[in-house]
């Protein structure tokens, strides 16, 4: 166990460092004419682009000359609330569709669930996104479809998380900011949970059937234990890992679409800020995107990773990490 | 004798025919597998069928809808755009580069990834973990980033974006590839072919690959639909092609401010979309079943 960690650890020193040579190599690119000493040698700027980045400083935004760490930090913030909301929404949905499906494998309503799980595949999330935004005018539902929160109310940033900031600057607006927040979310959440559901569908059913395949539940059936007892005591808990496993392996991808759905709805994020940055030539919002980014994916990466080993004995015995 | 040629059915089949015997009985797989073959075949032949160039401008015929609607016009059987360029002509030319780059990417990502999943898993130690976590960095970066990386660097092109997607699905298929194996390597059929004195490419070739026919089914399905979806998705931010050749995702983008007036311009790239992923998904899914035919399905 204490060999896997070692590992693991040993794992995210040499993906963090390969990342913030990548972040340097872009940082150097994009302001080769502005760095102070540009005759000293890549290894000593690197060490010293490290060493500002370790005390935080990150640069300034060349279009507002706001610190890029702050700003990058606020709007991936927004983008993580968007992928939480829309994570949550997916596992209520997904998870019991798929212990279904999975535990009634081949039945009339195995194929229904999984024909939806394929036709939310096969449908574009940036195209369903663009006909979501057409649904409130056709339908007329009042929903928003474009901004991240109403103009009308100003929301001091204090987390970077906006739910939060309407519900800490509840005195100024009660809990209007909040609601009109979260109405502005409701569309764009539900594209990208429709994704995640499929995503987890699949994962559920293919897991489940795998465990009771497995010869202790066939023990179990042996012992007399009745199919609801064999599945609350001994499927779900070790169907449970794999899925984990491999919702980790997309977390990059529903960063991405996040990203993407972000931009469609106008809403303000990590997608908007680096694509509004790029096209004015400020090409320091990637390095800082990139660290941000996957910075975060890399360590919630670790974070999932020893759960597993937690949970699971099983990942406690392997000695390499995959 | 004691081969029976009277009777058909007592024949010994190749592996082979089995599985083609058991796909066949699957009649959607098998409209799915013509699908897929249809879509392949406009791919490569999408400037000889296109009916008209897709860059011609049609002035008199602005924005037309689809001709079985009022107001249609035969000529252009899915209408037109707001330059008068025939909507089935380019949606041809999207099919052919949006389904095009997601196979040249499938091929190319499975070649690559298979020589070094395949290298990674049969040698041991410091090597062997080296070859595995090569491109772990890249899978923590999603794709619109790697794409963003490239596009800053070397400016936005089709092949750019092609490149962005290769990498970012290369080390998914790098892990799948060598988990699979890893898998099978543990098995005692594995060990007796090792003390046979059998070499690892042998050992690859007939122990290991047609034990793993079916996850690398699934791997390769998996790859090719997160092609086509981060292809377009590149394309729709205007990552992808440029000027006058568009794919699908940039024919969505281009036509977005036209969605009230004239949303079949948006309808039908994602409808086109939407129906490659679906028949590659059917195809695979009963070519997926044939192969583990007699496993529990």
């Amino acid at each position: 166990m204490l060999n896997y960690l070692f590992r693991r650890l040993n794992l995210l020193f040499i993906t963090a460092f390969i990342l913030s040579v990548i972040a340097f190599i872009l940082t150097y690119w994009s302001s080769k004419n502005t760095l102070a000493d540009a005759d000293a040698g890549y290894i000593i700027q690197y060490v010293k682009y490290m060493s500002a980045i370790l005390q935080g400083e990150w640069g300034l935004s060349s279009i507002d000359q706001q610190p890029m760490l702050i700003k990058g930090l606020t709007a991936f913030a927004s983008t993580l609330e968007l992928c939480f909301i829309a994570f949550i929404t997916a596992n209520i949905i997904a998870i019991p569709l798929g212990i279904f499906a999975g535990l009634n494998r081949n039945s009339l309503l195995d194929y229904l669930i999984m024909t939806i799980a394929l036709i939310g595949l096969a449908l574009p999330v940036f195209w369903l996104a663009v006909i979501t935004t057409m649904l409130p005018r056709l339908l007329g539902i009042p929903l928003p479809i474009d901004g991240g929160i109403s103009p009308v109310f100003e929301i001091p940033v204090v987390s970077g998380f906006i739910l939060l900031d309407t519900l800490l600057a509840a005195d100024t607006y009660q809990l209007d900011a909040f609601f009109n927040r979260l109405a502005h979310l409701i569309l764009p959440s539900s594209v990208l949970s429709l994704f995640l559901i499929t995503e987890i569908i699949r994962l559920t059913r293919h897991s489940i059937t795998m465990v009771m395949k497995s010869n202790y539940v066939k023990a179990a059936y042996a012992k007399g234990l009745s199919r609801k007892e064999i599945v609350f005591r001994h499927v779900l808990k070790n169907a449970l890992p794999p899925i984990i496993h491999q919702l980790r392996l997309q977390l990059s991808t529903i960063i991405s679409f996040a990203m993407v759905i972000e931009i469609v709805f106008s809403l303000q994020g990590s997608g908007v800020w680096l694509l509004s940055s790029i096209k004015e030539g400020d090409y320091l919002a990637l390095p800082t995107a990139i660290l941000i980014i996957s910075g975060f994916i890399l360590l919630s990466s670790i974070f999932i990773d020893i759960l597993l080993m937690i949970i699971s004995p099983i990942k406690r015995k392997s000695l390499y990490v995959d | 004798m004691l081969i029976n040629n009277e009777f058909n059915e007592e024949k010994i089949q190749s592996p082979l025919q089995y599985t083609w015997s058991i796909f066949k009985r699957n009649s959607l797989a098998i409209t799915a597998m013509w699908g897929s073959l249809i879509l392949i075949l406009i791919t490569l032949f999408a400037d000889y069928i296109v009916p008209y160039a897709p860059s011609t401008q049609y002035v008199k015929h602005l924005l037309l809808p689809p001709y079985w609607v009022e107001g249609g016009n035969s000529a252009h059987i899915l209408g037109t755009d707001d330059l008068g360029r025939d909507s089935l002509a380019r949606l041809i030319q999207g099919i052919q580069l949006t389904l095009g780059g997601a196979l040249a990417i499938t091929i190319a990502v499975s070649i690559l990834g298979s020589v070094i999943g395949a290298t990674a898993a049969l040698t041991k130690g410091l090597k062997a973990s080296i070859l595995h976590h090569l491109l772990d960095a890249l899978l923590i970066i999603p794709t619109l980033l790697t794409a963003l990386i490239l596009i800053v660097m070397f400016g936005p092109s089709y092949e750019n974006s092609l490149i962005a997607v290769s990498l970012s699905l290369l080390p998914q298929f790098i892990r799948g590839i060598y988990i699979s194996i890893e898998n099978e390597l543990n098995k005692q059929y594995i060990i007796s072919l090792r003390l046979d004195g059998a070499t690892n490419v042998r050992l690859l070739r007939f122990g290991i690959f047609p034990n793993i026919l079916e996850p690398i089914i699934t791997l390769l399905n998996r790859i090719f639909t997160m092609a086509i979806l981060e292809i377009s998705t590149l394309g729709f931010l205007g990552f992808g092609t440029q000027f006058l050749d568009v794919e699908l995702g940039a024919l969505i983008a281009s036509s977005i401010v036209l969605i009230y007036s004239s949303p079949w311009l948006v309808f039908f790239p994602g409808l086109a979309i939407f129906i490659i992923i679906l028949v590659f998904n059917i195809f695979t899914e009963g070519l997926r079943h044939a192969v583990i035919e007699g496993e529990d399905l």
